[in-house]
């Protein structure tokens, strides 16, 4: 039995994926997580999985290209090392998914077949129904059951991560508490994986779960984990409008064939099926001829937005715009869609095969996270390559090891010695925008890929030599009893008053509308300003909170009026790293500043918590741009 | 699949409802309340004004902001769980109006169209309750290790594709995993019954949805090789000779799964597994 | 959270031969149960469907004398003990097992009023009738429980159909409330027994994996709720043909085709006789 244990935060596909490695890799594996991992966020996850396979590189495609079409699609801001990895190792990932079982979408061959996703002119995408991420979970949720069952893989559900233990500058375990007993302790570990997703929940109303927080990135940003491009935020340009949350509309709908439109005449109100073709606007299509509805979500984002808010055009003059399938078989879009037309039609009550949806979009994804490093691979050429050409022969071949080394120990370790960042959580391979069915890519890269350098830093680094499980006990009592006493503190207030001012939950929706208005898809210099004392306000005030429920049982408003606090000091990093890029890339956008400008800004922006004084900073960092030459980023947009 | 072709009786109420909804109007939400394990339940009543498109959720969240009971008196915000909000995750399942289903898809326009209609809420029966709506469903998923749910892969190597596959076969499977083990069959079904003592668990009704799942991975190639140590599981005490064929978890699944299909070839399965072992002399 | 739950307890005779034993639940009820419910609701309806058989008005009530013919031809088959006997094993494993089995479940029609979900329930509830029916219908018919027959009544296989009538009706004239309580009961439990016998025929090829699809465990009810029909006419229509029999017509038919068996049979006798007489004459030493 070793000595060294292995602590992975989050059960979605990143952290699952990373629990099967490590453990594969004889690391016992403690794997905490807010919720049964099988319901974790990644379930939610609808159009696909992007790899090349052979039918696509028959077709011109080839890995080299999926690497320049996301280097291309997050506007030249992600390192382009770790990405040109994750693009060779897509093919592999597929292939181990349906070893596992995954029912991915079959050709009449019975070999698995692809779809057509945004930011490419090749088909690609990997797709069972329109519920891959919830198929690809449950193939790891399976896996992980079964070491588990052997003993390997131990689950702490319905744990919540409160923090990572650091002691001289290397983690060494995390503190958590049991959301059921409340019961906070500490746990040691020889590294620690944070697999714990996005941030939804800063927006108020997003696509994502009611889990996603990103309470747990805050609370290592504020151990001293740096935060590289916080307002790199996506916004999803379909989503059903709804009273407790924005539920996503895939891409897969654009990628099988829906048109985006509204109608030419403001104000027509007549019923959409009778609109003849004529009198609609296909604005995706008119204004990118070459890739119509399938440009990157920013840009079709950007699009519906300036259509409703700018033009005044949308549907019933109201923040809404057609997203049609009507036109296509209602067997097919049953066979291929059929996950997510069941959703429009429960929360709606129109049939999508009949009918156009009605969509808007929503907040969907933070490309930002912990900031990590890599060891560069071997794929090194002394001068960055122009932009490929779509469909010609790649550069490259096919190989391991090119964009990182494998197994170096460093690969996605954040700042602090010992503590990982996996999936969304973590900042790399998106860079200002990610393009669809990459999310899943990249979350199962980092599990499968770099668990193997978590367990090559466990036995080869420092724990190597001195284990967790042999220091003194003293700081993790120390970092136990700090948050004992933070959650003491917040239940002293019940009963003590206070108006709606101090409500957590008041606090936490005012900070939604204000992000939501100030800091998604247009942005100016003094609306962010305006937010940020607004942030800053409601800071003071949540010093102030006064909570609802002292119960010492499964207090779940107490759980969540904490992670208000954690919630506020992400948001006021978005915003000043907002603030900060005064250029636009991406998903960001700032209508003060419309233009990308790579010699000042292609660059990571990194956030630093000073833990002595709770001051946010934020700079700028250089980024690996070494592969592939910035372009500008049009999509063909006719002008 | 719903293209509205027949609706049963329940389904054509609540698209009646839906057309009848009041706007602005009131509904009075009966929760029924317990502080943990242990502890007696009692019933508290909150009064929430309806927005369009609410569903429980939204109105648990107005709860969660406002604790405060139709007769005015403040109390602890009702504790339930949840997770996507769009019916695939399986959180948030519990009892609303007497019968199991998720409470993000159920929309309070097909439930309580007027003034002052009331919508009950209770938490699972089958399963502990941690707190108020919230229940611990960790025997459901024990029950997926009883069957080994799982491929048994030779590790994250890379060895090439899986087995080439059909598609109605992937069709099968597709339909099969997409239980997302809410518990819904389970509630519903009379064989399967609270039970806290977990050492009792592994001879207990293992439930609709682990048989089910023994079949999505006995009708993969490799998942096959899992076959017999599944039979054998579901041939045991509390397997699926315990079924008693209500159906109860095809009407309330909200998948759509086919379950009462998958234990019926599930008792072919064993039915000549259990012939097999017999003239094996085992 | 699942610490490996697997205590490794003795496990008793039940969990161990768990499916052997539910499986064999299941076939008893259809052999030889259920067979020998179909068989005995084909004999005991004779007394309505004999009614069609011409040959045997001459003795009065053609459905009495064809009942009492087959109640006779049952009675002849050799080793009838032993095919009783297991047959009450049977029903002995059938129903204790039942019990057992039926205690691991609790109903929910409340709740979830499905059609099939009913069936579940009824299915409980018309077995704990049916077992109770049999026990009085074979204890009072059998063995003679005359304290549990109205007027003391004692059941004869020599005159079937009168004395079952005078038990029905409660006594051998009028019909009497004790009568009425009696036919009330009997029309209860075959209808208990009938509905068991089929509906447990349809789930039982849910069980072995005959019916697979949606599709024909649908045909299959069809089927199943075709015999169920089928036995359900004839059980009906013995209890109320029964109850409906003058006790005294039944009689003097009983005793008519008595005779004329004995008739016949002394007939067969005489021409025997005759035979050994002149045979022995023959042999006799001259």
């Amino acid at each position: 039995m070793s000595q060294h244990r292995v602590i992975v935060v989050g059960g979605g596909l990143a952290g699952l994926s990373a629990s099967v490695r490590i453990a594969e890799a004889g690391l016992p594996v403690d794997l905490f997580s807010l919720v049964p991992v099988k319901r974790s966020h990644s379930v939610c996850a609808q159009g696909g999985i992007n790899a090349c396979n052979d039918v696509a590189r028959q077709q011109g495609y080839s890995e080299y290209e999926h690497f320049d079409e996301t280097v291309y699609g997050g506007d030249f801001l992600a390192d382009q090392h770790p990405v040109l990895e994750m693009a060779m190792w897509a093919p592999k990932i597929i292939d181990l998914l349906d070893r596992m079982g995954v029912p991915f979408n079959r050709t009449a061959e019975g070999r698995r077949d692809l779809r057509l996703f945004g930011g490419s002119l090749f088909k690609r995408t990997h797709f069972a129904g329109a519920t891959t991420g919830q198929q690809l979970l449950y193939a790891l949720d399976e896996q992980t059951r079964r070491f588990e069952s052997e003993g390997k893989v131990t689950k702490y559900e319905f744990w919540e991560f409160l923090g990572p233990i650091v002691e001289d500058g290397r983690c060494v375990g995390i503190v958590a508490q049991d959301m059921r007993t409340m019961q906070i302790r500490s746990f040691r570990a020889d590294a620690v994986v944070m697999a714990t997703g996005g941030n939804g929940l800063v927006f108020g109303k997003s696509t994502n779960s009611v889990i996603c927080t990103g309470a747990a990135l805050a609370r290592c940003f504020r151990a001293g984990a740096w935060y590289g491009n916080p307002e790199m935020i996506q916004v999803h340009p379909t989503a059903i409008p709804g009273a407790d949350k924005l539920r996503l509309m895939s891409e897969s709908a654009r990628g099988e064939g829906g048109r985006v439109w509204v109608p030419r005449k403001k104000g027509d109100t007549r019923d959409p099926k009778s609109i003849p073709e004529a009198e609609r606007y296909y604005f995706l299509e008119e204004r990118y001829p070459k890739y119509g509805n399938i440009v990157p979500r920013d840009i079709a984002t950007r699009e519906i937005f300036d259509i409703c808010v700018n033009e005044g055009m949308g549907v019933d003059g109201k923040n809404q715009v057609y997203l049609d399938l009507t036109h296509k078989d209602p067997d097919y879009l049953t066979r291929k869609l059929e996950g997510i037309l069941d959703i429009y039609e429960k929360f709606v009550g129109d049939d999508p095969r009949f009918t156009p949806m009605r969509i808007f979009p929503a907040v969907h994804y933070s490309m930002g996270g912990l900031w990590t490093q890599f060891v560069k691979g071997s794929y090194n050429p002394a001068e960055p390559r122009k932009k490929h050409a779509s469909g010609t022969p790649a550069p490259i071949d096919w190989k391991v090891g090119q964009g990182m080394l494998h197994g170096a120990p460093t690969n996605m370790m954040t700042n602090i010695e010992g503590l990982y960042a996996f999936g969304e959580v973590n900042f790399a391979y998106h860079g200002a925008n990610r393009l669809g069915a990459n999310a899943l890519l990249s979350c199962l890269f980092d599990g499968l890929f770099c668990g193997l350098s978590v367990a090559n830093y466990v036995r080869d680094g420092k724990p190597g030599k001195t284990p967790a499980s042999g220091m003194a006990a003293q700081a993790f009592d120390a970092a136990a009893a700090k948050e004992a006493d933070r959650m003491n503190r917040l239940l002293g207030t019940v009963g003590k008053g206070g108006d709606a001012s101090v409500n957590p939950y008041a606090i936490g929706k005012e900070l939604g509308d204000e992000m939501t208005a100030a800091c998604t898809v247009v942005r100016s210099g003094p609306r962010l300003a305006q937010c940020l004392s607004k942030v800053t306000e409601l800071r003071d005030r949540y010093s102030r909170a006064v909570l609802s429920d002292d119960a010492s049982w499964t207090n779940q408003s107490f759980s969540y009026s904490r992670a208000v606090g954690d919630m506020l000091i992400a948001a006021e990093a978005m915003v000043k790293a907002a603030d900060l890029r005064k250029e636009s890339r991406g998903a960001h956008y700032r209508t003060d500043f419309p233009t990308r400008d790579d010699s000042q800004f292609m660059k990571s922006t990194v956030a630093k918590h000073d833990p002595a004084t709770g001051a946010v900073s934020v700079e700028l960092q250089e980024i690996d741009h070494a592969l592939i030459l910035p372009e500008a980023r049009t999509y063909g947009k006719k002008s | 699949m719903s293209t509205a072709t027949k609706l049963d009786p329940a389904a054509a109420q609540r698209a009646a409802n839906r057309k009848s909804a009041k706007a602005g109007r009131t509904v009075i939400f009966r929760v029924k309340r317990c502080e943990g394990p242990g502890k007696p339940s009692r019933w508290e009543e909150f009064k929430v004004p309806v927005p369009p498109g609410a569903n429980v959720i939204s109105c648990l969240q107005h709860i969660a902001a406002n604790p405060v009971t139709t007769q005015g008196a403040r109390t602890t915000p009702v504790v339930w769980d949840s997770g996507c909000l769009e019916e695939v995750c399986g959180a948030c399942t519990m009892v609303i109006n007497g019968r199991v289903r998720q409470s993000c898809s159920a929309l309070i326009d097909d439930y309580a169209p007027q003034e002052g209609d009331v919508m009950v809420l209770e938490p699972m029966s089958k399963f502990p309750v941690v707190r108020d709506l919230w229940v611990d469903r960790s025997r459901l998923f024990h029950n997926l290790q009883r069957v080994k749910a799982w491929v048994p892969i030779d590790g994250t190597y890379d060895l090439g594709s899986g087995p080439i596959e059909s598609p109605a076969s992937q069709g099968t499977r597709y339909k099969l995993s997409e239980c997302m083990s809410c518990g819904c069959c389970l509630e519903a079904c009379p064989q399967f019954n609270l039970e806290e003592d977990k050492a009792a668990w592994d001879t207990s009704f293992i439930g609709a949805h682990a048989i089910s799942q023994a079949r999505l991975f006995n009708e993969h190639a490799t998942g096959a090789i899992l076959k017999d140590e599944r039979l054998d599981a579901l041939m045991g005490q509390g397997g699926i000779n315990d079924c008693g064929n209500a159906q109860n978890c095809v009407k309330v699944c909200p998948k759509h799964i086919p379950l009462t299909e998958s234990i019926a070839a599930m008792g072919r399965a064993v039915t000549i597994h259990g012939i097999k072992k017999f003239f094996r002399g085992e | 959270m699942s610490e490996a739950t697997t205590a490794k307890h003795p496990r008793s005779f039940l969990e161990r031969h768990h499916h052997l034993l539910r499986r064999l639940h299941s076939l008893t009820g259809i052999v030889p149960i259920g067979v020998f419910l179909i068989s005995h609701l084909l004999t005991n309806g004779s007394v309505v469907w004999g009614l069609l058989d011409s040959r045997k008005a001459e003795y009065g009530h053609a459905g009495v004398a064809t009942f009492q013919h087959e109640v006779d031809f049952i009675h002849s088959i050799p080793f009838l003990f032993f095919i009783e006997l297991s047959l009450w094993g049977a029903i002995a494993f059938h129903s204790i097992l039942g019990f057992y089995y039926a205690k691991t479940g609790i109903t929910n029609t409340g709740s979830y009023s499905f059609g099939g979900n009913w069936r579940y329930r009824l299915q409980r509830i018309t077995g704990y009738i049916g077992i109770l029916f049999i026990v009085y219908h074979v204890g009072t018919l059998r063995w003679n429980w005359t304290f549990l027959t109205p007027g003391g009544t004692a059941w004869s296989a020599e005159f079937a159909g009168s004395t079952m009538a005078q038990i029905l009706r409660g006594s051998p004239s009028e019909l009497t409330v004790a009568g009425v309580a009696v036919t009330a009961g009997y029309l209860l439990g075959v209808t208990s027994l009938v509905f068991h016998f089929a509906n447990g025929l349809w789930t039982a090829a849910i069980t072995w994996g005959l019916t697979i699809s949606q599709a024909a465990q649908r045909r299959w009810g069809y089927a199943c709720a075709g015999l169920g029909a089928g036995l359900m006419v004839m059980g009906w229509a013995a209890v109320i043909g029964f109850a409906t029999l003058d006790p005294a017509e039944a009689k003097a038919t009983e005793q008519k085709f008595r005779l004329k068996e004995q008739r016949e049979a002394e007939k067969i006798g005489e021409v025997i006789d005759r035979e050994r007489n002149r045979v022995s004459a023959i042999d006799a030493p001259r």
